[in-house]
């Protein structure tokens, strides 16, 4: 399996601010790729000039997915999923969705059975005609979505698509990206949350203050961090913990701590020290999740300062 | 194209559905209508019957005075089609010999009451004899001059027949020396042929040019409000991800200006039905107006029509893409809809004297152009290359227009933050 997507030395300003500092970065086709990074990293701007919406000031974004024979852009075999839902709420649902297949270059008479599909399989088959403002927000992203995905893209970009979603329909939605992998689809997923990224991505791409900083397959990355995480159980005060020289950084939550090991150090040590203290019901030596890769990356540093989107 | 038709079609279908447009199109020609029927009709019936008390010092003109239905007619011929009719009940006294003003007292006290008199009209004793004789007319309403002048000239009328009488001449002849003439306003082509004009036509040309101008700013007003409330509900993110912000433009320009050709086609269907009707009438009448409703009318109107929308619509569409809320929106376009709006508060003197040279300018400049040549071509007959420049200027300032309005929309409609500076707008045009 090829690239279907390279961003190349991708880089964009606004006013005085580097939202996007040379971006580089390939996305490998029937993969789900997370694009990772905190509000305001600049995942949402380099998504923007993947999708066209902005023109990226240096920089290139090539498609390698070659063409389908029709001669028309790459961009109508991208499906996008902004942050912000974007609908014309006045519109009924059926007409809308016609609507954004058809500005991707779609014949509606041909989407129509494929609306009725998508509508059965979101349970919204009964809403059909209502219009979008009469739907609660839960159902609203839903159409999005649908919207996002009803052309056939090859190349799925969805930008924090979980965002106000309830649990069980956040369980839909990656139930639905992992069909859609298998079904050979590629999916670009933006999103700050790590758990989630852990849960579904394939390979992962960092972003902070507009920089890729780290980048590679899930796997690649957790085992190059090597196995430097420390989870311990215990009964007692365990505040004492993050000042032991051996530990890089440490979240202390009641009785439970996620320790990330300084260089070299030897969790032995920690035991000792923890030992004389606490009683311990748990003692664990792990591979780091993605959250600890991330705060060891980047630091736990506020990003008030930086450009909002 | 085909993206460009799908911005179209939804354009389109969303305006005409809007109860906005349901209501625009039966209620315009309603206020039309009104605003033409309802003075009238105020002014011939609605305002009630006037009770006036006529104190005559004279003690000889109660002929003058004898009862509403006889004076009017005796009036008609002198003041035909200019004053307007309005009933009145008038208590004559006739006070010979007395102190008039004296006479007045206890009417005057009366002014106003439930019974009593809305006006007292004073004709001094010495009105025939004296040059420098004074009416007087009392009221609670200092603004009532249309009763106040109605009885001057009908006591005016008497007294100048009297005056004659006095010097020994006939009824007859009087009547004859009184009698004024009417004018027929006569309209020459350029062919030579006499058309007869009229006021109609004055009315007609206006409602026209209302049709012509009211919608462009309406539906401009709309297209700024639709790019807002797009923005605002951020489906303008997946629009530019999936159409070119010129295919929008192009799009959602001509639904609009599609709205607004259905629109206009609805009302002049209305108008040429109602306007066959009374433009009939008016010809029983006397009053020709089937001239302004001529197929070139109609051919000139669908032309400047589309001209003076198009160019609306696209400073409104600028203003909707620099633009974050309505409120701000209609800050920054008021000051623009006055100055586009110019030959609107100039259509008075350009309809009664379309070939002057302010008329003739504006009718050439761009923006005032359509409007202003649509009115000449209607009550006049501007020369062939007068409507070609104002056309072709036209269409060059849509272009121009068109141009900047892409430009600042594929910036504007993206960006959510402040209004733009004209400096940053001046950078927006530059950048591709």
């Amino acid at each position: 399996m090829g690239d279907i997507l390279a961003v190349r030395d991708v880089s964009k300003v606004f006013g005085d601010v580097r939202a996007v500092d040379g971006v580089s970065f390939t996305v490998r086709r029937g993969t789900i790729t997370g694009l990772l990074g905190r509000n305001g990293a600049g995942k949402t701007t380099t998504i923007r000039m993947i999708t066209g919406i902005f023109m990226p000031d240096s920089g290139d974004i090539r498609w390698l997915g070659g063409g389908d024979g029709s001669g028309s852009s790459f961009r109508d075999r991208i499906g996008y999923l902004p942050e912000e839902r974007g609908l014309y709420r006045q519109m009924k649902l059926v007409e809308l969705l016609l609507f954004l297949a058809e500005i991707k270059g779609k014949r509606p008479a041909d989407m129509r059975p494929k609306v009725d599909e998508w509508l059965e399989r979101f349970e919204l088959t009964e809403k059909r005609d209502a219009k979008v403002e009469e739907l609660s927000k839960g159902n609203q992203q839903k159409v999005q979505l649908i919207g996002t995905l009803l052309h056939d893209p090859e190349l799925i970009i969805l930008d924090e698509p979980q965002s106000g979603l309830d649990p069980v329909n956040m369980v839909l939605v990656r139930n639905l990206l992992r069909d859609l992998r298998a079904e050979g689809k590629t999916i670009l997923l933006s999103t700050h949350m790590m758990g989630e990224a852990e849960k579904m991505a394939d390979e992962i791409i960092l972003i902070h203050r507009g920089k890729v900083v780290l980048e590679g397959s899930l796997d690649h990355v957790r085992g190059a961090a090597g196995k430097n995480a420390l989870h311990i159980d215990f009964d007692g005060d365990g505040a004492f913990l993050g000042a032991l020289p051996q530990v890089k950084h440490a979240a202390i939550v009641s009785n439970s701590a996620e320790i990330t090991l300084a260089d070299g150090a030897d969790p032995q040590q920690i035991l000792e020290a923890a030992v004389g203290r606490l009683r311990i019901r748990r003692f664990e030596l792990a591979v780091p999740s993605l959250e600890q890769i991330f705060i060891e990356k980047v630091g736990t540093e506020t990003l008030s300062h930086e450009v909002a989107r | 194209m085909k993206k460009t038709l799908a911005i179209f079609k939804r354009e389109y279908l969303a305006a005409v559905r809007k109860k906005m447009f349901i209501i625009m199109t039966f209620l315009m020609p309603l206020l039309m209508i009104g605003a033409f029927m309802v003075p009238t009709m105020l002014m011939e019936g609605g305002l009630g019957e006037k009770r006036v008390a006529v104190i005559d010092g004279t003690g000889q003109l109660g002929e003058a005075f004898k009862g509403p239905e006889k004076a009017e007619k005796s009036e008609m011929p002198m003041r035909r089609g200019r004053d307007i009719p309005q009933q009145m009940a008038v208590e004559y006294v006739a006070a010979t010999g007395a102190d008039a003003d004296k006479a007045a007292k206890p009417y005057v006290a009366r002014l106003g009451e439930k019974n009593g008199f809305d006006g007292v009209f004073v004709i001094p004793p010495d009105a025939l004899t004296t040059e420098t004789a004074k009416l007087k007319y009392y009221s609670r309403a200092a603004t009532d001059f249309m009763t106040q002048g109605r009885l001057a000239s009908r006591t005016n009328r008497y007294v100048q027949e009297r005056r004659l009488a006095s010097r020994g001449m006939t009824s007859a002849d009087i009547e004859k020396l009184l009698t004024e003439l009417t004018v027929q306003p006569v309209q020459i082509s350029k062919s030579g042929e006499e058309k007869k004009g009229g006021v109609a036509n004055f009315f007609v040309g206006f409602i026209l040019v209302a049709l012509l101008f009211i919608p462009s700013f309406i539906y401009g007003l709309e297209t700024m409000r639709g790019i807002i409330q797009e923005k605002t509900d951020r489906v303008v993110e997946v629009l530019v991800s999936s159409v070119s912000a010129k295919q929008l433009l192009v799009g959602k320009v001509l639904g609009v200006a599609a709205v607004g050709l259905t629109q206009i086609g609805i009302w002049l269907t209305m108008a040429a039905l109602a306007g066959g009707y009374f433009a009939t009438a008016a010809k029983v009448g006397g009053d020709n107006s089937f001239q302004l409703l001529r197929a070139s009318t109609f051919l000139y109107f669908i032309i400047f029509f589309l001209l003076s929308y198009m160019t609306y619509v696209c400073v409104y569409a600028i203003g909707g893409s620099v633009c974050n809320s309505e409120k701000e929106a209609q800050q920054l376009i008021m000051p623009i809809t006055m100055t586009m709006m110019l030959p609107w508060f100039l259509m008075g003197p350009i309809i009664t004297n379309p070939e002057s040279k302010l008329a003739v300018g504006l009718s050439l400049a761009p923006v005032w152009g359509p409007l202003t040549m649509y009115v000449r071509t209607l009550v006049a007959e501007p020369p062939m290359w007068h409507v070609a420049v104002s056309i072709v200027v036209s269409l060059i300032t849509i272009s121009l227009f068109f141009w900047i309005t892409a430009k600042i929309f594929r910036v504007g409609i993206l960006s959510y933050g402040k209004r733009p500076t004209i400096p940053e707008l001046w950078k927006w045009l530059k950048i591709a």
